[in-house]
């Protein structure tokens, strides 16, 4: 059985107002720090996951951000970093 | 007043309107028990509530972890055998988008506000007055859904309440959807908070009565 960790990052899907980058782009607006900085807000994930081989433990990892970690209806996810531990 | 009508209303660690569901529910006449959320029979219940609050501290998103409550797990056979209504009030109403009982998803209000008010609503159900004035209590109520599902809500008549001054930004004005054919409603404002004198506002008795009337009718149906 081996390990891997994983970072998941988890975003709106294009197109879902996103109210909190929203506010943030007011306030770089507001202050002039930055006029295009179109931010979009998101949750950071890192865990461990196991498996056979790196396949089976991908597998598992994708069935994970999909049933739990994100809402597919509006939410999508990417995995920055999948590495043997 | 109708005694013979069993009532559950589901708690979850974080859930706290789960006393004037209860409450709500005894005012109807109702036999009604809390039931925890590691419960996996249901069968002995006409209704069961899901009620508002913050289950398992919304951690994630709002409803999302709900979903994996054994108790969730049950309503999915209760639902399939079709052996009553369910009805999601707020955090109630996430946790049927989040496990898919209903369509479509809640979202941050656009506002970025906890929204706490009353709001007048348009009902579309028989047995209903046009409009009712219920509580609203959040911060994720705006409902999403996307274009093809939208179009099987409409198709499928199952908008139930809708805001006459959307407060969240919500699509259509949605506050709450009823599944006809599965007996699923679920709605973010809260009649339960709208049934005594005491809180200045009994428009909530409208939904209960609907409620109790559907269930009878139900009832009789399965006599036969």
């Amino acid at each position: 059985m081996k390990k891997y960790k994983a970072d998941v990052i988890v975003t709106l899907k294009d197109g879902v107002r996103d109210p909190q980058g929203a506010a943030v782009d007011t306030v770089l607006k507001r202050t002039g720090m930055e006029d295009m900085a179109h931010v979009q807000t998101g949750k950071f994930f890192t865990l461990t996951v196991s498996g056979e081989d790196e396949a089976t433990a991908k597998a598992k990892l994708n069935a994970i951000c999909e049933d739990v970690l994100s809402n597919p209806v509006l939410e999508r996810y990417t995995i920055e970093r999948f590495v043997e531990a | 007043m109708n005694n013979d009508i069993k009532a559950g209303v589901i708690v979850f660690p974080g859930t706290n309107c789960d006393i004037d569901t209860f409450r709500a529910c005894e005012y109807m006449g109702w036999q009604t028990e809390y039931i925890w959320h590691d419960e996996t029979n249901l069968d002995k219940f006409d209704v069961i509530f899901l009620p508002g609050g913050f289950s398992y501290g919304d951690y994630i998103r709002a409803g999302r972890l709900a979903k994996f409550s054994p108790a969730v797990m049950a309503l999915k056979g209760y639902v399939k055998a079709k052996r009553g209504f369910v009805v999601g009030i707020c955090n109630g109403f996430q946790v049927l988008c989040e496990t898919k009982l209903l369509p479509g998803v809640l979202a941050n209000n656009t506002s970025m506000k906890f929204i706490c008010e009353e709001v007048m609503l348009t009902t579309n159900h028989e047995g209903l007055p046009e409009t009712v004035k219920f509580a609203i209590a959040h911060g994720e109520g705006r409902y999403i859904a996307d274009d093809a599902t939208l179009a099987e809500i409409k198709a499928k008549n199952m908008i139930f309440l809708q805001y006459n001054n959307n407060p969240n930004g919500s699509v259509m004005d949605i506050a709450g959807l009823f599944d006809r054919e599965n007996g699923i409603i679920g709605m973010m404002p809260h009649p339960e908070r709208g049934i005594f004198d005491e809180t200045g506002n009994t428009d909530g008795r409208y939904f209960f009565e609907m409620l109790a009337h559907a269930i009878e009718k139900e009832k009789q149906l399965c006599k036969q």
